[in-house]
Order: structure tokens, then C-alpha cells, then sequence
């Protein structure tokens, strides 16, 4: 009997296991085929134009472009092809933008650079997955003469003269317009206290170029300006960003920065270094470099409630937007955040397209980012850069 | 309870030592000193708010580790808690964010994910004999990739405790007037007491047991083996899925596909500083409990006494080097007796 009802139990489970498993892969490949119809569909369109432009191009001198990004998974690439868009209709060239289906597919990528070489375009975008695989493509382009403008993330370790222009955010640049908005909330405090304040800096990591840079910006930014206004000021904890930093270690400063980098990427891990930092007395501030840190910091928070403005409270600036942090934002807990400017970059990717295939000089740009608060992150200006 | 040599020194013979277990009294004096030594050294560790915190982090990992004991009892190991239960949490985050579905539905998808991931496990430890080892390993895998295909590689917050759907987020901490009560702790409780009265009391606990010590005796004395080893795969598989709803409901941060790797050595490390045998055979769900607190109490105590994360690794490294050590001398001093 007992057997009998497990093995029912059994055959039930797995069937319910199954059709659940079923059901995901006819949704995925719904979804699936809905995309490639839709590029399919797009495509041909593309190419017609790209025909009809190719005639026209002799005639009036307009452009067509491949740009070649890293997939539509996150939002923020969905950003960045509307900026793309429209720069390319107030310039009036075509733009074919495409992308894996995650940041995974790496073979896919280069399909897609290779297929937009065979289509000799005047100028192509990209933002490699692997520098390493798209080589072949890239030295192919060279030889074809087509101008490759790198952009997000661009094609780091490509051999020089490969390509002419990199359009990308300057994450330490980044840092230190976190510094300079965070400053004015704290300059006060720090002006009238008696003893030394402590301002934390959340990192996810001390290796990953992007998010060191943010830190360090950060950190440099705000000693310089402690300093400027006759205080001093000294860094802290993670080694790494303590060497890396111009900031002189001094002891006794007015005001200590803390870094603190968990030992591996984990929500947990970072929600406690938060906490930790919450609960020293003298924290006045604290800066989460990335989505992870600053998700981090609204966790350590649910528990705390230290955030906010006003006495005895912590003041939080967070980087990145995202659901969590963007609310947080709204709702007053942090003072701030610095979102990346994706549509500037699509805009800039093709202005320096256009410049290089026109044969003028290009050379690396930062697209900038901007700092949000509850106040601004309604307008479109800001708002076109916030993403879920 | 296992020491039953005739020699011994005082604290052995004792018959409350005795009725309690050696271990468990070493590892529960490990954990208030460890609580003495931080709140000593750590102005920030007294803070109640620590306390909390400390409790927060030990929901998700104490789930785990109850559900992973009885593998490693039966001389198996799960390996895939760890992604399982990330995976699981994603596949809740969808089904209520992207999907409208209510917050109990997402939450029961979580066990269901994990009660069939554990049948999986079950069947090829149990049906196909693959090492436990090897099989729990490539469902690790397995779930780290499930997670990111369902979300399509988007990391996905479960709703926040500001909106209505953020209602779940009470059953671990609740506000009532300014104080936080971290009501969290009653459930893990009754889920140790619950399991332990399995394990000790019940046929299936006692079999689950037998497979570690002897399975071969276990199957010529005509006992089906195979049910109940996969019965301690299944009781890991649903655990791992209520330690989803956990992680969900104590984090806010958004669930990153592909995490999640790692943490099933914390459950696994905690099960065996509280006494679980590596070798199966052995072990309790309260010495999990109490080993689940001293993997707390390392992961919040030594940041507030300004460790960097590298030294706190080291630190953790040494206790259970120390838990096992424990462990093997016990089982030497038993062979001899």
C-alpha cells in the first residue's frame, strides 16, 4: 500500500515536473521566435534601405553603420539604442543594431560583427563580449578600411590603431560627481564636529577596473575636498583601494573614508559591512559604488533604519539605478544616486561614426553620467537613464 | 550520547554531558563565548540591531544546513543548495514580478522548485548510485544556469517591504512600534525541533541514520534502502527551498543570477562543527543549529571588530578545521574503546 501511494506520489511529481519544464520551453521559444520574426522582419526592411541607401550614399553622402552591442538583456542597452536612434535620424544615416541573446553568447557575437563586415558599412560600433574571438573580425575590418569605434565597455586589449575612438562612461569621473554631491549634505557636519567622522564606501570588489574607478573617485574626490576646506582626511580598510588612493594616510584625520570589500561578490556578505558601518557612531555617510552595494545598503537599512536626512541620521548615495535603489531614492532613504548616461553614448557612438567615416579625427569620449535625486528623477532628461 | 566508553574524564561521566551530548556542549560553549568575545570587543555588537542582523543571516543558512544533515548523515553530501536555493529564489522573483502572480504563490514554487530538485537528486544518488559527490555537483550546475534561463540573465528584487506585496518580509522580521522583532528565529526553532523528533524518533530518521553507519546490514535486514536514501535528498530539496524564501525575505537586494555558489559550505560547514560525521552515521539537527550560529556569529562578529573580509575567511577556515578535528578524535577515541 505505502509503496503503491509513493509511487503514485512519484508519477505525480514528475509529471507536474514535466509540464512545468514543458510549459517554460514553449513560452521560451514563443518569446524566442516572437524575437527572430521581429528581427526578421526587421531585417529585410534594413536591408532594402541599406540597398536603396547605398545608391543614395553616392548621391547625397549618407552613411549606414553597424553597430554591434552586447545584448537588449539589460534595459540599460535598450537606452542605449534609443540614443543610437536618434542621433542617427537627426543625422539622417541608417544604424542596423544588433546583440546576442546574453552576454554569454560570445560566438554569436562574432557572427554578428563578421555578417556586419560582409555588409562593408562605413563605420562599425562595438562592444565585445571577448576582444580574444572578435579579433579576426576586427583585423578583417581593418583591412577593409572600416573604422570600428568601441563603446560601454568598448574592445579592451585590441592592438593599436584597431580602433579609432572609444566612447565610454569615465567611471572615476563617476566617483567624483558622487563626492562633489554628497559633499555639500556633509560639509557642515564635518565643519562642526569635535571628533572624527567616518564616511563608508561600499565596493563589490577591488579587481574589476569599473568599479575600483568608481571608488576611487569617490574617495579622492572627497579628501581633496576635506582638504581644501582646512580638514584633513585618511583612508581605510580594503588595502587595495587604500594604496590605490592619492589620499596620504594620516593619523588622526578629521575624516576617515572606510572601504570595505566583502571576501566574495554576496548580498549577504555586503548587508553586513553596511550594518557594521552603520552601527560605528561617527559615520555621517556612505557611498555604494555599484547596484550590488547599493541594494546592500537598502537590506543592512530594513533593519537599521539609519538612513534618511536630518539628526543622527546616515546620509546614502548609491550608483546605478535598478528597482530597489530607484525607490530608495524616491522615498528619501538615500540623498542620491549617479546613473551611467546610455542615451548620451548612443548619441555620441554615432556622431563619432560619423566623424571617422567622414575622415575626420576622432579620439576617446566620456559620455558622462548624472546624479539623481527625488526631485529630478522624474524629468525626461533623467529619467530616459533610469531603468528597472 | 556517543561516547559511551567506560573511561572518561569528569566532563564525559557527567551524566548531563551524557544526556545532552559532548559535542553539542562544546560547540554551545563555543558559541557564548564567541558571543562574549565580540560583545566585549565591539562597541557596534551590542547594539540589539547586530543581534537581528546576526539572526537574519542564520534563517537562510540554518535551512540549508537542517535539510543538508540528513544527507550527510546517510554518508552523502547536497552540494546544490547553494545555487538551488538562488535558483529557486529566482524562479519566485519571476513568477511575482514579472508574472503579477501573489507573493504565496511565488513562495510555494520556491519549496515545490526545491522538493523536485530534490527527487532529482534523490534518483540519481539513490536509483542510478551515482557518488553523492559527483551527482549533487552537476545539479549545481544545473540550477546555476536554470536560474539565469528563467529570468532571461535579468537579477530580479523580490517585492519590497514597502509595497503591500512585501507582506512576506513580517514572517522574518516583524515592526511593531519602533522595535524590531525578529520572529524569524520561532519558525527555525520549530523546524530544528520538528526535524529532530524525525531523525530520532520516527523509522524513517532511524533508517536515514542506519544507511550512514551500515548501509549493506541495512538492506540484508530487508529495509528498502533506496526509499529512504532518497527520502534525505527530498527533506534537503524542500529545506533548500524554504532557505529561498529566507534569503528573499531578509535580503532586499535583487536576486543575481548565477550566485549562490559557496553557500552551501556555509550550511555544510555549520552541520559539521555541530557534530554531523563527514562519514555518516552520526549527527544532530540542534548541533546544526548551533553550528549555524557560529557560522553567524563569524560572518557579523568579525567585521565589527574591524577584520577585513580576507583575515574573516582565515578565521572561519580555522574553526572548522578545529570542528573536524574535533570530530575525527572523537571517532579514534571510540575505535579504540
Amino acid at each position: 500500500m505505502k509503496k503503491k501511494v509513493l509511487s503514485v506520489l512519484l508519477s505525480v511529481t514528475m509529471v507536474a515536473a514535466m509540464v512545468i519544464g514543458c510549459g517554460n520551453t514553449a513560452t521560451e521559444t514563443k518569446t524566442d521566435d516572437a524575437a527572430t520574426t521581429e528581427e526578421k522582419t526587421e531585417a529585410p526592411a534594413e536591408e532594402k534601405t541599406e540597398d536603396t541607401e547605398k545608391t543614395d550614399a553616392a548621391a547625397t553622402g549618407d552613411m549606414s553603420f553597424e553597430i554591434v552591442s552586447k545584448g537588449f538583456q539589460h534595459q540599460y542597452w535598450q537606452a542605449v539604442l534609443k540614443g543610437a536612434e536618434n542621433k542617427a535620424k537627426e543625422l539622417g544615416v541608417k544604424i542596423n543594431f544588433v546583440g546576442p541573446n546574453t552576454e554569454s553568447d560570445i560566438a554569436d557575437q562574432v557572427q554578428m560583427l563578421n555578417s556586419a563586415i560582409n555588409n562593408s558599412p562605413a563605420g562599425i560600433g562595438l562592444a565585445a563580449l571577448d576582444t580574444e574571438a572578435c579579433m579576426d573580425g576586427i583585423t578583417a575590418a581593418q583591412s577593409a578600411g572600416i573604422p570600428i569605434v568601441g563603446f560601454d565597455s568598448g574592445v579592451p586589449g585590441a592592438p593599436d590603431g584597431a580602433i579609432v575612438a572609444t566612447v565610454a562612461t569615465d567611471n572615476y569621473a563617476a566617483g567624483e560627481l558622487a563626492a562633489e554631491n554628497l559633499y555639500p549634505a556633509i560639509k557642515d557636519i564635518i565643519a562642526s564636529a569635535t571628533a572624527p567622522v567616518r564616511v563608508g564606501v561600499l565596493s563589490q570588489d577591488a579587481t574589476s577596473e569599473s568599479v575600483g574607478n568608481r571608488g576611487l573617485g569617490f574617495i579622492d574626490k572627497l579628501a581633496s575636498l576635506v582638504v581644501a576646506d582646512g580638514k584633513t582626511a585618511t583612508v581605510e580598510g580594503n588595502d587595495k583601494f587604500v594604496t590605490d588612493s592619492k589620499c596620504e594616510k594620516t593619523d588622526g584625520a578629521n575624516v576617515v573614508i572606510e572601504v570595505a570589500v566583502p571576501a566574495q561578490v554576496d548580498a549577504s556578505l555586503s548587508k553586513t559591512d553596511c550594518e557594521t558601518l552603520l552601527n560605528k557612531a561617527d559615520t555621517i555617510a556612505i557611498y555604494g559604488s555599484n547596484q550590488h552595494s547599493g541594494e546592500a545598503m537598502v537590506s543592512a537599512n530594513e533593519t537599521l533604519q539609519k538612513f534618511g536626512s536630518g539628526e543622527g541620521k546616515v546620509i546614502g548615495v548609491a550608483f546605478d539605478s535598478g528597482e530597489v535603489i530607484k525607490s530608495a531614492v524616491a522615498n528619501g532613504t538615500f540623498l542620491g544616486a549617479i546613473t551611467q548616461a546610455p542615451v548620451a553614448m548612443g548619441e555620441a557612438l554615432i556622431q563619432t561614426l560619423a566623424d571617422a567615416a567622414a575622415g575626420k579625427t576622432v579620439s576617446d569620449q566620456d559620455t558622462g553620467c548624472q546624479w539623481y535625486t527625488a526631485e529630478n528623477m522624474e524629468s525626461e532628461e533623467i529619467a530616459q537613464n533610469l531603468y528597472d | 550520547m556517543e561516547n559511551k566508553e567506560k573511561k572518561g574524564n569528569a566532563f564525559t561521566n557527567n551524566p548531563i554531558v551524557k544526556a545532552v551530548g559532548a559535542q553539542k556542549i562544546v560547540v554551545l560553549l563555543a558559541v557564548i563565548l564567541l558571543y562574549v568575545v565580540f560583545f566585549v570587543m565591539s562597541s557596534s555588537f551590542r547594539q540589539y540591531t547586530t543581534l537581528v542582523s546576526l539572526l537574519d543571516s542564520s534563517y537562510y543558512i540554518g535551512f540549508m544546513a537542517i535539510g543538508v544533515t540528513f544527507c550527510l548523515i546517510t554518508g552523502g553530501v547536497d552540494l546544490s543548495i547553494g545555487t538551488g536555493m538562488i535558483c529557486y529564489a529566482l524562479m519566485g522573483a519571476f513568477c511575482i514580478v514579472k508574472l503579477g502572480m501573489p507573493v504565496g504563490v511565488g513562495m510555494l514554487i520556491c519549496v515545490v522548485a526545491g522538493i523536485i530538485f530534490g527527487f532529482f537528486n534523490g534518483f540519481l544518488v539513490a536509483i542510478l548510485n551515482l557518488p553523492p559527490f559527483i551527482a549533487t555537483l552537476c545539479t549545481m550546475m544545473i540550477t546555476r544556469g536554470l536560474g539565469s534561463i528563467f529570468t532571461g540573465g535579468l537579477s530580479i528584487a523580490w517585492p519590497s517591504s514597502s509595497t503591500p506585496q512585501g507582506w512576506f518580509r513580517t514572517i522574518f522580521k516583524i515592526n511593531t512600534s519602533g522595535v524590531l522583532l525578529p520572529i524569524g528565529i520561532v519558525f527555525l526553532v520549530l523546524a530544528v525541533v520538528i526535524m529532530s523528533l524525525v531523525l530520532n524518533k520516527t523509522r524513517p530518521g532511524r533508517y536515514i541514520i542506519a544507511i550512514g553507519s551500515n548501509k549493506e546490514a541495512l538492506r540484508l535486514s530487508g529495509v528498502n534502502v533506496v526509499k529512504w536514501q532518497w527520502l534525505a535528498y527530498v527533506i534537503s530539496g524542500f529545506f533548500t527551498g524554504l532557505a529561498a524564501i529566507a534569503y528573499a525575505g531578509v535580503l532586499s537586494s535583487s536576486v543575481a543570477p548565477g550566485s549562490g555558489a559557496g553557500l552551501e559550505l556555509n550550511a555544510i560547514g555549520a552541520a559539521i562543527i555541530g557534530g554531523t560525521s563527514m562519514n555518516g552515521g552520526s549527527g544532530t539537527v540542534v548541533g546544526t543549529l548551533l553550528g549555524v550560529l557560529i557560522m553567524s556569529l563569524l560572518n557579523i562578529g568579525l567585521p565589527n571588530i574591524g577584520l577585513q573580509a580576507n583575515w574573516q575567511q582565515i578565521i572561519t577556515g580555522l574553526v572548522l578545521i578545529l570542528a573536524i578535528s574535533l570530530d575525527v578524535f572523537k571517532n579514534k577515541k571510540l575505535a579504540r574503546a
